[in-house]
């Protein structure tokens, strides 16, 4: 029987995306904390604008990221993880992409329902998904607050997760994902 | 010869009397409709559009096309009724740093040199903004009809011009200078 060839590493693509993406939603955190606190005024519109922009990134490579992880297998979760265990990494990983879609989606609509179009990076401006309306509004600050709230915890368990491969099961799930590392495979 | 004299007086004192009442035959006032007048802005913020209104304003306008030097447009803006869809941005900009109300509640603009234009009419004119007076050009179509007349146009405002925008607001980085005006007028006799 032929050795079937598998590819142990994500590509320079995936990779490439999760940490862009993993960056931009710190920088998320960041931003929606810093502005939360601040009455209105210049300094939270410049905030909230960059949230924003950066939120529509989010979007624009969740988008390239699915069409990338549709098209392209990921490398096999290591042998010898529990029934349990393999089925919480794929729900977590499915997870990650309902979130990153519903996320910048959900922020888009609240932005539009305060009747604040959405910008990005004052380069265009995205069309407002529905009309003005205030209840609307707060119905989807709290969902979107909500989603960032299990996105946290999710990503919290994601990196739990990767640290308990790496230094207790001393798998490469971890250096699979780092760039200039070596899987030894 | 007495007789002559005095009707050639008579004469004169009417010619004159008729002439000068000609000159300056007052061109009738129309008023706004607050019903059916509206007067908008749009700017740019975070670079994205916004627009509002004011609910409050009063427009008087004499205006005869075939006495454009006699016609005269102006316009007294309640700055306190104004509305940009958001209590957040309202509350901004009747504030100190924008329009502050408190102490200017209202803007000013008479258009004086009214023209013919291709499309409708041109003017230039004074606008009284958070005390500062500046030209201000306006574009308009003019209609009169059996009720009064309309009047709608659009006009282009600097802000910082007027120093809407005082302190980190005077700058266009998360704040467009100009600012678009549109008007649509239904004007009636004064009552």
């Amino acid at each position: 029987m032929p050795e079937q060839r598998v590819i142990h590493r994500y590509g320079a693509v995936a990779q490439a995306l999760h940490w862009i993406i993993a960056a931009l939603i710190v920088t998320q955190f960041v931003l929606a904390s810093l502005a939360e606190d601040l009455p209105a005024g210049m300094h939270k519109l410049a905030l909230l604008a960059r949230h924003k922009s950066f939120g529509m990134t989010v979007l624009m490579l969740a988008v390239v990221r699915l069409a990338w992880r549709l098209f392209n297998k990921p490398p096999p979760l290591p042998p010898g993880m529990k029934p349990y265990e393999v089925a919480l990494a794929k729900i977590t990983h499915s997870l990650f992409y309902v979130l990153l879609f519903a996320l910048p989606v959900t922020g888009w609509l609240m932005s539009s329902s305060k009747g604040y179009t959405v910008s990005w990076f004052n380069l265009f401006a995205w069309p407002n998904l529905v009309p003005k309306d205030e209840t609307a509004f707060k119905i989807l600050k709290s969902r979107h607050e909500m989603l960032a709230t299990i996105l946290f915890f999710v990503a919290i368990l994601h990196i739990l997760a990767a640290l308990k491969h790496h230094v207790w099961n001393k798998d490469d799930v971890l250096r699979r994902m780092l760039p200039f590392t070596n899987t030894g495979k | 010869m007495s007789q002559l004299r005095k009707f050639g007086f008579t004469c004169a004192l009417a010619i004159a009397a008729g002439g000068s009442a000609f000159a300056a035959a007052p061109i009738p006032p129309l008023v706004s409709d607050p019903a059916h007048s509206q007067l908008e802005f749009s700017g740019i913020q975070a670079g994205a559009p916004f627009k509002g209104l004011f609910k409050k304003f009063t427009a008087s306008v004499s205006l005869d096309p075939n006495q454009l030097a006699a016609s005269r447009i102006e316009v007294q803006i309640d700055l306190n009724s104004l509305d940009s869809q958001d209590a957040d941005r309202d509350t901004a900009m009747r504030g100190s740093d924008f329009f502050d109300v408190a102490r200017m509640p209202s803007a000013h603009y008479v258009a004086r040199a009214i023209t013919k234009t291709a499309k409708g009419y041109a003017a230039t004119g004074s606008l009284t903004l958070r005390g500062v007076t500046r030209d201000v050009a306006i574009e308009f179509q003019y209609a009169p009809s059996a009720a009064g007349a309309t009047l709608s146009g659009t006009s282009k405002v600097k802000r910082l011009d007027f120093g809407v925008g005082q302190g980190e607001w005077n700058s266009t980085e998360w704040v467009g200078d100009e600012v678009k005006i549109q008007f649509s007028l239904f004007l009636k006799p004064p009552r």
